[in-house]
C-alpha cells in the first residue's frame, strides 16, 4: 500500500484562500444584503423579503432582461453566422484558402481593444449630424436626413448589438475553426468522392459534427450576454438611454448599488440575475444531453 | 446536472462583482498610498489633477512628501468610500464634489473642523456664503473648506457678437440675454447671419430653474417639480424646432471643435434649410468659472482673445470641490496645515488665483485682487467681478445628495421630448417613475 501525505493540501491552499476571500465570502455577503435595506453608509437594517417582492413586481427589471436578451440575440446571431461562414471558408478542402494565421489575427483584433476605446470609437462614428457613418450614407445617397443611432430605442440596440458581433466573432472564429479541424478529414474526402457539393457537406458533414462546438459557443456566450455591461454603460454614461432600451440587467443593478445606493436591492437584483442564468444553463444543458442521447 | 450546477455556480462568481465593490476588506488599500501616520509624509485622495501644484508649493514650504492619488470621478465615490470605513489605507486628506458633498458631510469620514484646534466657525464671514455653507452638515458641523466659487455664465465670440448684435460688451449682451424671450431673439438673429446661439439644446438647462430655485427634494422627501422646471422642456424642444442649435452634444469632438472655428453643420440634411451653410460658427457656451481656464483656455487657440462673458437669464452654479481631513487621520496637524494653505492662506491663494484665473471664495484675497483683474483670453474683461456677483445669488439650501442622479434622469426626459419619442407628459411621468425606482422612499407628483 502506498504512503499517503498530506503536502497535496498545502499546494491547493493559495487557490482556497483566495477564492474563499473574493468569491464566497463576497456572494455570501451579497446574499446578506439582499435581505436588507444597506445603502452603503451606516450598519444594514434587516428587512426580510421585501428586496425579493420588489423584484417581482419591478418593471424595470423585467425590461432590463428584455433588452438583455434582445442586445444578445442580434449579437449572438451575427456572431455565429459571420464566424460560421468564416470558419466554413477557410475550412474548406476545395477552396484551400491561405492566410489562415494572419486572418485569425486580423478577426481576433477587435477583442483586444480596450472597451472603453471601442465605445468612444463608436460613439465618434454613430454621432448624429456629425456623425462619420451618417455622412457616409448620405454621401452614398442611401439618407437625405441623420440618422441618430444612439438615440433611438430600435437602432441604439441594433448598434450595441453590432458591436458586440465585430468584437466576439473573430474568438468565435476561432473555436469553430478549433471544431473543425477536429472532424477527421476521412468524412470529407469521402464527400468529396461520393459526389456530395458544398452544400450538402456543410448540412451533412460539417454542421452535425460541430453541434457540440456550437452548444459551447451557445451557453458561453448567452452567460457572458446575460452579463452585457460595459458597451451600454461606457455608451450611454450608465443612463441607459434612450428610453431605458440599453438599460441591461447588470447595468441596473450597478445604478441600483452604485448611482441610486440602494446596496440592498442591487444585491436581490444580483440574485435575481443569478437565478435566471441558472435556468438558462440548465435548459441549453438539458438539451445538449438529450440531443447526445440521440446521436449516440 | 452535476454539471449544470458546475457552470451555474461559474456564474455565480459574477455576483461577486457586487459585494466585492462595497465590502470592506478587499477594495481598500489597491491604491498603494502608504497610510497615515508616517510623520513626515501625506496622503491626498482627489478626481482631478488641479491640486498638483499646490502640493509642489507645500512640499517646498514643509520639506514633505505628499502623495496624490486622483482617482477619475465616475469611480471616486465607490473607490473612497470602503478605505473611509476601515481606515486601512485611508488619505489623510481627500477632496470632495458638490455632486456627493451632501452625504459625506453627513458621516463621520471629515474631522469637524467648527472644534478646537480648527475653529474655522471664525472665518466664517470670510467665505462667499454658500461655499462655506456647503461644508456644513445638518447639526451645524463643518466638514470642509473650499477655494474656489464656481457660478455659471454665458461665455460668448466678441467678433460674432459686433457683426450681428452691433456690440461685444457684456452688459449690453447681458441685458439681452437676461430673460428666456431675450435668448430666443438673440438666437434668431443669429441664425439670420448663419451662426448658432448654442452648440446645443443642453446648454439651456442651467435656466431651467429659472427665477424661482427649488431643491429636487424637501424635507419631507417629496419631489418638486416646479412650473419654470416643466417649462424647461418647451424651450430645450423650441431650441430643436427653431433651429437655433449646431447639433454638437455636450463634450463632444464637435463641441470643442466649435469653439474654435466653423464646424460642419449641413450636409445636405433634409430638416435642415435649404440655404443653410456647410459650415456654422457657435456663439456661445454656458459654463461655469472653471470652464474659462479648463475648458475654454485648452481647446481654442485661433478665437483667443475673442471671448467674453455675461449673464444668462438666471444664475447658475455647476461644480465646485471642497477639502477636508479624514476624521481617523494620525497626522492631522500636517493634513490642518496643507488645508489651511489650500483654503485661507492669502499669500499663497493670491498667486493660485492670478495664476490659474480660478475665481476664489476667500474674500480677502478677493478684494484685493479683484478689481485688478482682468484676463487676455476674455480681451481684458475682469471675470472675477462679475461671477463673484453672481456668486451672490447662489443658495445652498438648493443643493440636495440627490441633484447629480436626478439632473441626470431629468435630462434624459427633456431629450426624449426633444427627439420626439415621448410626448411632453409621457416624458413627465417616466421620469417621475424612474426617480421613485432610484428612490423608493421619496414621494413623486404621480402616486
Amino acid at each position: 500500500m502506498k504512503k499517503l501525505d498530506n503536502y497535496g493540501y498545502m499546494f491547493i491552499v493559495p487557490f482556497f484562500i483566495v477564492f474563499i476571500t473574493f468569491t464566497i465570502y463576497p456572494i455570501l455577503l451579497t446574499f446578506y444584503y439582499s435581505f436588507t435595506n444597506y445603502n452603503g453608509m451606516g450598519d444594514p437594517e434587516f428587512i426580510g423579503l421585501a428586496n425579493y417582492s420588489r423584484l417581482l413586481t419591478d418593471s424595470y427589471f423585467y425590461s432590463a432582461f428584455y433588452n438583455t436578451m434582445y442586445i444578445w440575440g442580434i449579437n449572438f446571431f451575427f456572431q455565429l453566422s459571420i464566424a460560421l461562414l468564416l470558419a466554413i471558408l477557410f475550412s474548406d478542402i476545395r477552396l484551400k484558402m491561405r492566410g489562415l494565421n494572419f486572418f485569425r489575427a486580423v478577426f481576433y483584433l477587435p477583442n483586444l481593444i480596450t472597451i472603453a476605446s471601442v465605445a468612444l470609437l463608436f460613439g465618434i462614428l454613430l454621432g448624429w449630424h456629425h456623425g462619420t457613418i451618417n455622412h457616409l450614407l448620405m454621401d452614398l445617397g442611401i439618407i437625405s436626413s441623420p440618422i441618430n443611432w444612439l438615440n433611438d430605442p430600435t437602432t441604439a440596440r441594433w448598434s450595441v448589438g453590432l458591436i458586440g458581433a465585430w468584437m466576439w466573432f473573430g474568438h468565435t472564429f476561432i473555436i469553430l475553426m478549433a471544431g473543425i479541424s477536429g472532424i477527421s478529414k476521412d468524412y470529407f474526402e469521402a464527400a468529396l468522392i461520393d459526389g456530395a457539393n458544398r452544400w450538402q457537406t456543410l448540412v451533412k458533414i460539417t454542421l452535425p459534427l460541430l453541434k457540440p462546438i456550437m452548444l459551447y459557443v451557445l451557453i458561453t456566450s448567452l452567460i457572458g450576454g446575460l452579463q452585457i455591461f460595459d458597451l451600454p454603460m461606457l455608451i450611454t454614461d450608465g443612463t441607459g438611454a434612450p428610453q431605458g432600451s440599453l438599460n441591461t440587467m447588470v447595468l441596473y443593478l450597478y445604478n441600483q448599488a452604485f448611482r441610486y445606493d440602494n446596496y440592498g436591492y442591487a444585491a436581490a437584483v444580483a440574485y435575481g440575475l443569478f437565478i435566471i442564468t441558472v435556468i438558462f444553463s440548465v435548459i441549453t444543458f438539458k438539451s445538449m444531453y438529450r440531443s447526445n442521447v440521440k446521436e449516440g | 446536472m452535476k454539471k449544470a450546477l458546475s457552470l451555474s455556480f461559474v456564474s455565480l462568481l459574477a455576483l461577486g462583482v457586487v459585494a466585492g465593490c462595497n465590502n470592506d476588506e478587499s477594495s481598500a488599500n489597491e491604491e498603494g498610498s502608504s497610510g497615515s501616520g508616517s510623520g513626515e509624509k501625506l496622503t491626498v485622495w482627489s478626481f482631478t489633477d488641479e491640486l498638483e501644484e499646490p502640493i509642489q508649493v507645500f512640499e517646498e514650504r514643509h520639506g514633505v512628501e505628499i502623495d496624490l492619488t486622483i482617482i477619475p470621478i465616475e469611480d471616486y465615490p465607490t473607490r473612497l468610500r470602503p478605505v473611509l470605513q476601515n481606515g486601512t489605507g485611508a488619505p489623510d486628506v481627500f477632496t470632495g464634489e458638490l455632486a456627493f458633498i451632501k452625504d459625506w458631510v453627513e458621516q463621520d469620514y471629515w474631522e469637524d473642523l467648527s472644534q478646537e484646534p480648527y475653529n474655522v466657525e471664525d472665518l466664517e464671514g470670510d467665505y462667499v456664503d454658500y461655499v462655506f455653507d456647503m461644508g456644513r452638515n445638518s447639526e451645524g458641523a463643518v466638514k470642509a473648506l473650499s477655494w474656489q466659487t464656481t457660478p455659471g455664465g454665458i461665455f460668448y465670440r466678441r467678433s460674432i457678437a459686433e457683426e450681428v448684435l452691433g456690440t461685444d460688451d457684456p452688459a449690453e449682451i447681458g441685458e439681452r440675454f437676461s430673460t428666456m424671450d431675450g435668448l430666443f431673439e438673440v438666437g434668431e438673429e443669429l441664425k439670420a447671419a448663419g451662426y448658432r446661439l448654442f452648440p446645443d439644446e443642453g446648454a439651456v438647462r442651467w435656466f431651467a430653474q429659472g427665477d424661482n430655485p427649488q431643491p429636487w427634494v424637501d424635507e419631507n422627501d417629496e419631489l418638486i417639480v416646479t412650473e419654470e422646471r416643466l417649462n424647461h422642456f418647451d424651450f430645450a424642444k423650441e431650441l430643436r424646432d427653431k433651429d437655433l442649435t449646431a447639433f454638437a452634444p455636450e463634450w463632444s469632438p464637435a463641441w470643442f471643435a466649435a469653439m474654435d472655428g466653423p464646424i460642419n453643420y449641413n450636409a445636405g440634411w433634409d430638416e435642415v434649410d435649404e440655404g443653410a451653410s456647410n459650415e456654422v460658427e457657435v456663439f456661445s457656451y454656458a459654463l461655469p468659472t472653471w470652464g474659462l481656464h479648463s475648458v475654454l483656455k485648452t481647446n481654442v487657440e485661433e478665437t483667443d482673445g475673442d471671448w467674453a462673458v455675461t449673464n444668462g437669464p438666471s444664475p447658475y452654479f455647476w461644480g465646485g470641490t471642497w477639502l477636508g481631513i479624514y476624521s481617523g487621520s494620525d497626522n492631522k496637524d500636517l493634513a490642518w496645515e496643507f488645508v489651511k494653505m489650500m483654503t485661507h492662506e492669502e499669500e499663497f491663494l493670491t498667486d493660485w488665483a492670478l495664476d490659474t484665473g480660478d475665481v476664489l471664495s476667500y474674500l480677502p484675497v478677493t478684494e484685493k485682487i479683484k478689481d485688478e483683474f482682468q484676463d487676455e483670453f476674455l480681451a481684458g474683461q475682469n471675470n472675477y467681478t462679475f461671477f463673484l456677483d453672481e456668486a451672490q445669488s447662489i443658495d445652498a439650501d438648493t443643493v440636495t445628495r440627490y441633484d447629480q442622479q436626478i439632473d441626470t434622469l431629468f435630462g434624459n426626459a427633456v431629450s426624449d421630448y426633444v427627439e420626439g419619442v415621448r410626448t411632453k407628459e409621457e416624458a413627465v411621468d417616466e421620469f417621475y417613475n424612474l426617480v421613485k425606482n432610484a428612490y423608493p422612499h421619496i414621494t413623486v407628483p404621480n402616486e
